[in-house]
């Protein structure tokens, strides 16, 4: 018996589907630039071991590279209240994205920023800057351009794990197609459709990110 | 008084006793010629001299900034690093960065020079170099010789009193020696206080006012260099220079 494929739900459901590809660009985009931020800092703070946030973040990494996405999840939206600390589940999801991308990305740059040869440190040195200002003006960039391919993929791999942010009710494009899936039980087609978004979304994030790379990382005039 | 002075100085990396008590005075305007065989301390001197290594014992002074071994803190090591410059053998260009930006970004930012100043400044010491129209180019598009120049510019736009050269032609092809040998024979004639390691003996004896002639941590013979090598006072550099040809 052949099986029918029918996509004519699809019109009746793009402006939500549209809803659920936003919002989950919208949680990419925060949670990307936060994390890698936050990588940044967790980079240099164990690069040189600062007080006490190069210890803190060690655990820090440890703690979140070691776990399930899912579970962390569930800790900061069911767990947190317990603490007195009620988030909206958007919010939930942002700030696991933001953590779980800021402990990966922490330990790729800082494998960036120990392949900084020493005769660069030495030079900056002996020119007399300080720590912070070798980290700024020397190391930090072309450390982000070694890394950038790594940190692109990872803030990918965020992205799409940011699909199950759906079982905490966030309204991303996963939780857009359980709930079309449950009305129309064409889940063929349903998912398959998600599925091609998401691929779609994953050729765009690289695409921004390889373009930031190129504009703030390299920024070499042309000639 | 000179304007480089060292005393009793004192380096050991873990219970190797590279530096034993080395005196050194330098005067304004003087151009010295440290050699030695391989693993006599010269690096290691030189980059005391401008903090790259600590010491274990002695003072290091440099037109009033001093560097002692209990008091050998950042800002004071900063203070030193801003009347020492330095050429490294593998030049150490920022890649990042333009040939020009790799000579502005120091006194934009240890200095707090305005770019504007700062660029002026880059142009000015690019020109010195024979680099003027290098300016926007970057590490990789340039010849080792004009990368090592880059270098020089970079470590003169902070205005630096001394200058230490850590054999800044060994890694050049021997056809572009002379380039990198031209630019410190012209920042010789203009008065430039110079301190240098190199195996050029040529170059060497023809700039330089002291030769000082290292063994085992120790300043074993300094002197002349037309003198020196005339008539050496000691065995050791009389078997050095013999085992130069
Ligand atoms: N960072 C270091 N750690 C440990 N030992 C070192 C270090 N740097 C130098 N040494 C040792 O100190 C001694 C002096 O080295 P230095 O580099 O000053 O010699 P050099 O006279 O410059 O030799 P060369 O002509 O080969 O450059 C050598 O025994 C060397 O192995
Ligand atoms: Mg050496």
């Amino acid at each position: 018996m052949a099986y029918h494929f029918d996509f004519t739900f699809v019109p009746d459901y793009a402006g939500m589907l549209a809803q659920g590809v936003a919002y989950t660009l919208g949680l990419t985009v925060v949670g990307g630039t936060l994390g890698i931020l936050i990588g940044i800092g967790g980079a240099v703070s164990r690069t040189w071991n600062v007080r006490p946030f190069g210890p803190l973040y060690g655990y820090y990494v440890e703690l979140f590279r070691n776990t399930p996405f899912l579970v962390q999840l569930f800790l900061i939206f069911f767990g947190l209240p317990s603490l007195g600390i009620k988030l909206a589940e958007w919010q939930a999801a942002i700030l696991a994205m933001v953590l779980n991308l800021g402990a990966y990305s922490t330990e790729i740059i800082r494998a960036g920023l120990q392949a900084t040869p020493r005769g660069q440190v030495e030079a900056a040195d002996s020119l007399a800057f300080t720590r912070w200002q070798v980290f700024l003006h020397v190391m930090l960039r072309p450390a982000l351009r070694k890394v950038w391919p790594a940190l692109s993929s990872q803030v990918v791999i965020t992205m799409l794990g940011s699909s199950v942010c759906s079982q905490i009710s966030a309204e991303e494009l996963t939780f857009v197609a359980n709930f079309i899936q449950s009305r129309n039980f064409r889940a063929f087609e349903t998912y398959f459709l998600t599925t091609a978004m998401y691929f779609g979304l994953a050729l765009l994030v690289r695409q921004a990110m390889h373009a930031i790379g190129r504009h703030l990382i390299v920024r070499r005039p042309s000639r | 008084m000179p304007l480089v002075s060292t005393n009793r100085l004192h380096k050991f990396f873990g219970t190797n006793h590279v530096l034993r008590g080395i005196k050194l005075d330098v005067e304004e305007g003087e151009v010295v010629t440290i050699v030695g065989r391989s693993g006599s301390g010269k690096s290691t001197l030189l980059r005391t001299l401008n903090g790259l290594e600590s010491i274990d014992d002695g003072v290091i002074e440099v037109d009033g900034a001093t560097l002692e071994v209990d008091r050998a803190d950042a800002s004071a090591l900063r203070n030193l690093r801003q009347k020492v410059g330095m050429v490294f053998q593998q030049f150490n260009l920022f890649p990042h960065l333009s040939a020009g930006q790799n000579v502005m970004l120091a006194p934009q930012v240890v200095k707090r020079t305005p770019k504007k100043e700062a660029e002026e400044i880059a142009r000015r010491m690019l020109e010195r170099v024979g680099l003027a129209e290098k300016f926007d180019a970057f590490p990789d598009q340039l010849s080792g010789g004009q990368q090592q120049r880059v270098a020089i510019a970079r470590a003169l736009a902070m205005s630096p009193r001394v200058l230490l050269c850590d054999e800044i032609t060994s890694a050049l092809d021997p056809e572009l020696v002379n380039e990198v040998l031209g630019v410190v024979r012209q920042l010789a004639g203009e008065g430039m206080t110079l301190i240098m390691v190199t195996h050029e003996m040529r170059f060497a004896r023809e700039v330089s006012d002291k030769l000082v002639f290292m063994h085992e941590g120790k300043i074993h013979e300094s002197g002349h260099p037309q003198a020196m090598f005339a008539k050496p006072a000691t065995a050791e550099f009389a078997s050095f220079i013999g085992s130069l040809n």
